[in-house]
């Protein structure tokens, strides 16, 4: 009954604007925060490897280089200032073999007889994002390897054809294992190594930096090696900067690392712009509801005064008008969650597939709990502003 | 229940004379259970009296108590705990729920106390004459009518004083006997009093004490 009183005199017109604008608000908010959290979870399988946002910078090789007047090696000075830039988040350099390297079949394990020249290479273990044991140590039973997935394809649509053997899966060379002939100054010997991953990201050899530090100190010719290529991790939404700095150090970057952060910088970029822009659909919403739960009151004023002089009590009057807005923000915040699933699931994820890009599908709890802070912040706004105008009245 | 007057004077009548026997600007108490009438002509601020004692009206000068507590310190809470267990009201105005029928108008009120059953309420209903109004809209009633639902809505609680501002102003005599009646019986189940204000009529009714303004 206290409901029927209440509301007698609210206006429908005013409620289904506010209605409205309140289900457009939360339903662009928790789109956005889910396509952000998509894009997050945007994956170009590298990062497997790797993890995300890691690229590796290299300078550019000029004529002057050619002829050995130009030096794209790493100085102690360029890595300070790599250390430097805010939108880098972890420097590494790449340490390359000091000493000749090799590969060669093992017999019996399916793959044809070859013998190639090599190099190895190695980043610090925390970039190695990978299933795989990529420990190593005197112990170890074979060297875990990465290599270039360009090296397979080279092999299977070139030298295969070319040198007339068969062509070899990525599981095959996997599952076997390798000769590694080693050739120092005064050493040689034969290991065994294996095939861990494939990497697009990175055309070189890559073996654990615990075997490369072992080997250069009995191989090698004692000499260190100055990097000339060096592992970074950026920042999201960074693309601006890694631009300048390819600018101001004449850096070469593989277009693909490059294009997988342009496309995350753009994408984050309109996806922030239509996040704030629904932030801001979502106040004004909830500053229409405000105005409207606030007109309710003024033309329920008569009654509730007349509910205080009779003895109702200010929580009794409040929780009444707040119940039944909760009713009506809980519808809301649950159409919001159900469009935003509609949309995202059959418009946004079906263009998306349409064109090409695979979205790792990221969870949706996250988005329900904005929903339900946002009808919490609105029930909890409406309830002071609906408990201070009781308390005014019945004053 | 004891109501006091300390030199109370509504912003109001300021300008006016007062004679000597006036509640204004006087200093009195009265201890209830008793059953007052307060008389006077129209404009001498009847209202304002049972407004001011009821907490409504915070324009005057002076201090009230109810059982010795200044009701100006009164706050919001404490105001409606009073006017649910010890102070009753008819208002002049009624201030009824015009589109709640006379039958929601009762109950919203002893829903909320529970002092009366459903047997009773028909009962007052039936003895003021508006049983037959039971499920009518209250805006659809005459004032005579609307004014006896006011009368059972105050009586549907436990209360120590009830003040009732000419609550018979639009019955005649007889009605206003058998009303007056049922006020009686339900304030002596209650052991309160009233304060009853009227335009001059006693409505034959023997008052144990009579203020004027």
């Amino acid at each position: 009954m206290l409901k029927k009183i209440l509301f007698k005199n609210s206006t429908n017109f005013q409620f289904v604007f506010a209605t409205l604008g309140a289900l457009a608000g939360l339903t662009a908010l928790c789109l956005s925060f889910q396509l952000m959290m998509d894009v997050q979870s945007f994956h170009s399988g590298e990062e497997e490897l790797f993890g995300p946002n890691s690229l590796v910078i290299q300078k550019k090789v000029t004529k002057l280089s050619t002829l050995g007047m130009n030096n794209t090696d790493f100085t102690d000075q360029d890595i300070k200032e790599l250390n430097r830039k805010e939108f880098i988040t972890d420097v590494a350099p790449f340490k390359s073999a000091n000493f000749q390297v090799a590969i060669s079949e093992v017999k019996g394990d399916g793959l044809p007889p070859f013998y190639a020249d090599m190099f190895f290479q190695s980043i610090p273990d925390r970039f190695m994002d990978i299933d795989v044991d990529w420990e190593w140590n005197e112990y170890s039973e074979y060297i875990p390897i990465v290599l270039p997935r360009d090296f397979i394809m080279i092999i299977n649509y070139g030298i295969a054809q070319s040198q007339g053997f068969n062509q070899i899966s990525e599981e095959l060379l996997m599952a076997a294992r390798l000769s590694i002939h080693l050739k120092g100054v005064e050493k040689k010997d034969i290991m065994i190594g294996r095939v861990v991953g494939f990497s697009q990201k990175i055309s070189s050899i890559l073996v654990p930096e615990s075997f490369l530090d072992y080997s250069n100190a009995i191989y090698g010719s004692g000499d260190p090696l100055p990097p000339n290529r060096i592992f970074i991790t950026i920042k999201d939404d960074s693309y601006g900067e890694l631009e300048d700095l390819m600018e101001e150090m004449n850096l070469d970057i593989a277009k693909s690392a490059i294009d997988v952060v342009k496309i995350k910088t753009i994408i984050g970029v309109i996806i922030g712009i239509f996040g704030v822009a629904s932030i801001l659909i979502t106040l004004l919403s909830l500053m229409g509801f405000v105005q409207y739960s606030q007109l309710a009151l003024s033309k329920a004023s008569y009654e509730i005064k007349t509910l205080l002089r009779i003895g109702y009590s200010v929580p009794q009057i409040v929780n009444t008008f707040i119940k039944q807005m909760a009713v009506i923000f809980g519808v809301i915040t649950l159409s919001s969650i159900t469009i935003m699933l509609c949309v995202k699931i059959f418009l946004v994820d079906t263009w998306l597939e349409r064109n090409g890009i695979h979205l790792e599908e990221s969870s949706i709890v996250p988005t329900i709990l904005l929903a339900l802070v946002c009808f919490l912040i609105f029930i909890i706004s409406n309830y002071l502003n609906v408990r201070k105008t009781v308390r005014n009245l019945g004053k | 229940m004891t109501l006091e007057f300390e030199n109370v004077l509504p912003f109001p009548l300021q300008d006016y004379p007062h004679s000597e026997e006036s509640v204004w600007k006087r200093q009195f108490k009265i201890s209830f259970p008793k059953k007052v009438l307060l008389n006077a002509s129209s404009g001498k601020g009847k209202s304002t009296f049972v407004n001011a004692v009821f907490g409504i009206r915070k324009d005057y000068t002076g201090i009230i108590k109810l059982d010795g507590k200044d009701i100006s310190a009164l706050n919001l809470d404490e105001w409606i705990e009073i006017r649910r267990t010890k102070l009753s009201v008819v208002f002049q105005d009624l201030q009824l729920f015009p589109q709640l029928t006379v039958w929601e108008n009762l109950t919203l009120k002893n829903d909320l106390t529970g002092h009366q059953t459903s047997e009773r309420m028909m009962e007052m209903l039936d003895s003021l004459g508006i049983a037959e109004k039971k499920n009518q809209s209250c805006e659809t009633l005459s004032l005579g009518q609307q004014q006896r639902v006011a009368i059972i809505r105050s009586l549907l609680q436990p209360y120590e004083l009830l003040l009732m501002d000419e609550p018979f102003s639009h019955l005649d005599e007889q009605n206003a006997k058998i009303a007056l009646e049922l006020i009686n019986d339900e304030t002596d189940k209650n052991q309160g009093g009233f304060i009853l204000t009227s335009l001059g009529s006693s409505h034959g009714f023997a008052y144990e004490q009579e203020l004027n303004l």
